[in-house]
């Protein structure tokens, strides 16, 4: 029963660990969720920030440059004002010493080419088109400007891409602009090697968003890339972020190019953030390893011991008799429980040897009471029968029937023995049989059908003497016809079998119930319940009687006890 | 005891598998090595195609070698090249055929190997190429006769100089023009040349065959180095009123002929484009990538004239920006 309570509840080991490890895995996921959003927060942040200084970096330099430039551009002016051959000769050291200079051009006022200085190379005669130089823009614009890039398209056979930076003239020269076109070698080495992140680059672009340069920018010329300057040329300074791309602004001082910063957010932050997913995973997964091996181990602690004790309460509860303890260890409150469970066993058994040897004394100090009070009627009519003997003169009958008497109340009170040989209860038996065929005026005959292996095993005393005065008095009494009754003793393997069977008028099942459930009933003496209950309680409860009977044909009587010798059954 | 034991073991193992597929690492493989084999190592359109081959080598990271033979007709040496390549363990070859057929072989047998076979510019029979980036050059040459049927009025007596004829672009041009020119009705086709494709040689042919054929008024020339020569021959002869000229691809000699008068129109094909996306396309057949290759990739063609010369798109497709500068 204990089983099918077990079924209903989880083991504590499951309990434990699922609390455990679940509170655990809860509490980690809080924990990396909150961690890894303000982890990601940081990153983008920061790639913002390491975007926006990489390319106000740039942005200086490229400042810088066009400040250089500037400068450049004043001793270029300044040149305009020397004679033809100084100007020659400063112009032709300038450009030495600036290689990025691609060409000096100066021009008249209806932009008309005048000069040009180049190291090494002169103008075509018939110049298609001078993209270096453009009137309207010229006589728009109040100080120097800068183009956007174009070719070099005053020479044969050299075109490099140029930007050209223009400025006018004090009008009282012939000259009234003058140009440098300038190669991107110098901004290129400076764009070229900005990087942010592995894939990021930057480019500048002017104001109206057309490409001043770019590190891939034949790519863009190729139709292979495009940037989307237009809208970039919308945006403010500053860093902007889409699920991919963060772009990052910056204003060149003193000109209206504005230098672009394009970094990936996959791999400036995405790429850290799933490695810190990694990382915390593997963290998580081993916190949670820890705490499910801990748990296991601590749960095994606690139930094992108490699964012991179980298995323990268990076996005590199908044979309290033969159950040994042992005790239990395992932690504090277990040892207490198993040290109590302890105790109520010994108290338990105490108790139950008790009761046996109250209910075997019980019934020892009963038989005693029923032999002192064995059939007053019995007696009488025994004592009724010898004096009739005597007055006919059969002396030798009445000799008999009184040593008969005599020798069926020595073996029943046997000193006292509750155990005696089974010659003796035969004995007993037949002292009986003899004084009741006397009574009964030789109504019946008996038998007697001994195996002599049996007769020196114990039996209990007063066993046959009631079960043969059940059978005169319900089977032979009432009939017409001489009756029999026959009394076998046998052994059985370990057992012995008495047997008495008789051919009187049987008994119903009814009958035989009320026998062994109630014992005779408004009779004395000692009822055949008796008998089967002192077997019993002597040796089990696989012992003791069996009663068949047909009505009409005979009652059988079976009785069944083990062999038992004088000496090894001397304490009961 | 033992259902639990069973279940304990299963929830470790689960998380150690989390555990693993966690920690494994990304990979870092040594790079591939790409072959670009060319027709040429020496025209300004070869030498834009390595450009962009090397811009995008570097973008993905690949060992990108580039080879070519010294004329544009030694298919021969093609294809030792490729089965050098293939010996030194190339695992992709960016290939420009000389000869459509004669080419195929070796390309067949560098697949063969495992090699991955991308075409550009000039296709080679073989079924090996995975996919090809160029020109369409039917279109070219119907463009390229367009523009001469567009700018020149009266009746037209074109004299084509075409380079080597087993190669397969410059068929395929000649096919376009020469179909163009008989759908108009009033041009015909005087005389196809075949010629080297260098410029000295190329000048020298154009010369004797404008000399043969007076009454060509219309030029095609339909690579690189047969446009430089043709305008040279053009030049010599002080015939650049009289006779219209159409030329392929991007040259400083074009590109000043196209501004004194010797050369009316150019043909400009994107051979950075080729180089980048043969490239490119060769990275993505050896990282598996295959299905975003396409059997065809054409290439952008644009015509140039005197008109919109300095355009800014005819600047872009004309004229290769310098990377680094003429100080480096």
């Amino acid at each position: 029963m204990s089983k099918n309570v077990a079924q209903t509840g989880l083991r504590i080991t499951t309990i434990l660990v699922a609390m455990v490890v679940g509170v655990v895995a809860i509490i980690l996921c809080c924990f990396l969720a909150l961690f890894l959003n303000r982890y990601q927060d940081a990153m983008v942040q920061n790639a913002r920030t390491t975007s926006v200084q990489a390319v106000s970096q740039v942005s200086t330099t490229v400042s810088n440059y066009l400040s250089d430039m500037r400068q450049a551009m004043e001793l270029v002016e300044q040149s305009m004002w020397e004679t033809d051959e100084s100007r020659d000769e400063l112009l032709s050291a300038f450009l030495e010493f600036r290689p990025d200079v691609v060409a000096v051009t100066s021009y008249s006022h209806d932009g008309q080419l005048l000069q040009c200085w180049s190291p090494g190379r002169t103008p075509k005669d018939n110049i298609l088109q001078n993209l270096s130089f453009d009137l309207e823009k010229a006589q728009a614009s109040q100080g120097p400007y800068m183009s956007a890039p174009h070719v070099e398209s005053i020479f044969e056979g050299y075109y490099p891409w140029v930007v050209t930076m223009t400025t006018p003239l004090p009008q009282d020269g012939s000259a009234a602009w003058v140009s440098l076109d300038l190669s991107f070698s110098s901004i290129s080495s400076y764009i070229n090697n900005v990087s942010i992140g592995q894939r990021g680059y930057c480019f500048l672009m002017d104001g109206d968003g057309n490409m001043v340069y770019h590190p891939q920018q034949q790519l863009l010329y190729s139709g292979l890339k495009s940037e989307d300057t237009a809208t970039l040329s919308q945006m403010e300074d500053g860093a902007w972020a889409n699920d991919t791309v963060i772009y990052s602004l910056t204003s060149v001082e003193g000109s209206d190019w504005r230098v672009v910063g394009v970094s990936y957010v996959d791999e400036l932050v995405n790429r850290n953030v799933s490695e810190m997913v990694h990382l915390s995973l593997l963290i998580a997964v081993m916190v949670l390893l820890a705490a499910l091996f801990t748990s296991w181990l601590l749960s095994r602690l606690l139930s094992r011991p108490l699964r012991a004790l179980e298995s323990a309460m268990e076996n005590f509860e199908s044979d309290a008799d033969h159950f040994d303890y042992y005790p239990v260890g395992g932690t504090r409150e277990v040892q207490e429980l198993s040290c109590s469970f302890g105790h109520m066993v010994m108290r338990i058994q105490q108790l139950m040897t008790t009761v046996r040897e109250e209910e075997v004394n019980l019934r020892k100090t009963e038989l005693k009471a029923l032999q002192a009070q064995i059939n007053p009627h019995f007696l009488y009519n025994t004592l009724d029968s010898i004096a009739w003997m005597c007055e006919q003169g059969r002396n030798a009958d009445a000799v008999k029937m009184v040593h008969a008497l005599a020798r069926l109340f020595r073996i029943s009170i046997s000193k006292g023995h509750e155990l005696i040989p089974i010659s003796k209860e035969i004995e007993h038996a037949e002292s009986y049989l003899q004084i009741q065929k006397y009574r009964y005026k030789n109504q019946f005959t008996y038998h007697f059908h001994v195996d002599p292996t049996c007769l020196n095993y114990l039996c209990n005393k007063i066993t046959l003497q009631p079960i043969i005065e059940n059978a005169i008095n319900h089977g032979l009494d009432l009939m017409v016809d001489e009756g029999r009754i026959d009394v076998y003793v046998q052994p059985d393997g370990e057992d012995i079998i008495f047997r008495v069977e008789d051919n009187g008028v049987g008994m119903s099942q009814e009958q035989i119930v009320a026998i062994l459930e109630h014992g005779p009933k408004e009779r004395t003496g000692i009822g055949i319940r008796n008998v089967n209950d002192r077997l019993q309680i002597y040796f089990g409860k696989e012992y003791g009687l069996t009663i068949t009977s047909k009505l009409d044909v005979g009652t059988c009587v079976e009785i069944r006890m083990p062999k038992l010798w004088e000496d090894s059954y001397e304490g009961k | 005891m033992k259902g639990n034991k069973r279940t304990l073991a299963a929830v470790t193992a689960a998380l150690s598998l989390l555990l693993c597929s966690c920690s494994s690492a990304s990979d870092t493989a040594t790079p591939h090595t790409v072959t670009l084999i060319a027709k040429s190592t020496q025209t300004e359109f070869w030498l834009s195609v390595f450009a962009g081959a090397e811009a995008a080598a570097t973008e993905y990271n690949l060992d990108l070698n580039i080879i070519g033979p010294n004329t544009e007709e030694d298919y021969e040496a093609q294809n030792q090249m490729v089965a050098q390549a293939v010996e030194a363990g190339t695992d992709a070859l960016v290939f420009s055929a000389i000869h459509y057929d004669n080419n195929a072989a070796a390309i067949d047998a560098a697949a063969q190997q495992g090699v991955k076979i991308v075409a550009i510019d000039s296709n080679v029979d073989s079924q090996a190429v995975s996919t090809y980036i160029g020109t369409d050059n039917y279109a070219a040459g119907q463009m390229a006769a367009q523009a001469a049927l567009d700018r020149v009025e009266g009746q037209l007596h074109v004299g084509i100089i075409n380079y080597d004829i087993s190669s397969a672009n410059g068929q395929e041009r000649e096919r376009g023009a020469v179909e163009t020119f008989t759908r108009s009705g009033r041009a015909q086709v005087v005389s196809v040349i075949n010629t080297l494709a260098e410029a000295h040689i190329a000048q020298t042919d154009t010369t004797a065959l404008l000399t043969q054929h007076p009454e060509i008024n219309v030029l095609l020339a339909f690579n690189e180095p047969t446009s430089v020569g043709a305008a040279k021959a053009i030049e010599n002869r002080d015939d650049a009123d009289n006779i219209f000229l159409v030329g392929f691809d991007s040259n400083v000699s074009t590109v000043d002929g196209l501004q004194n008068g010797t050369v009316d129109a150019l043909i400009v094909q994107n051979p950075y484009a080729m180089g980048y996306l043969g490239v490119e396309s060769a990275y993505k057949l050896l990282t598996g990538q295959s299905k975003d290759v396409t059997h065809t990739v054409d290439t952008s063609t644009q015509i140039v004239d005197r008109d919109n010369l300095f355009s800014m798109d005819s600047q872009k497709a004309l004229f290769t920006f310098e990377q680094r500068g003429k100080s480096s």
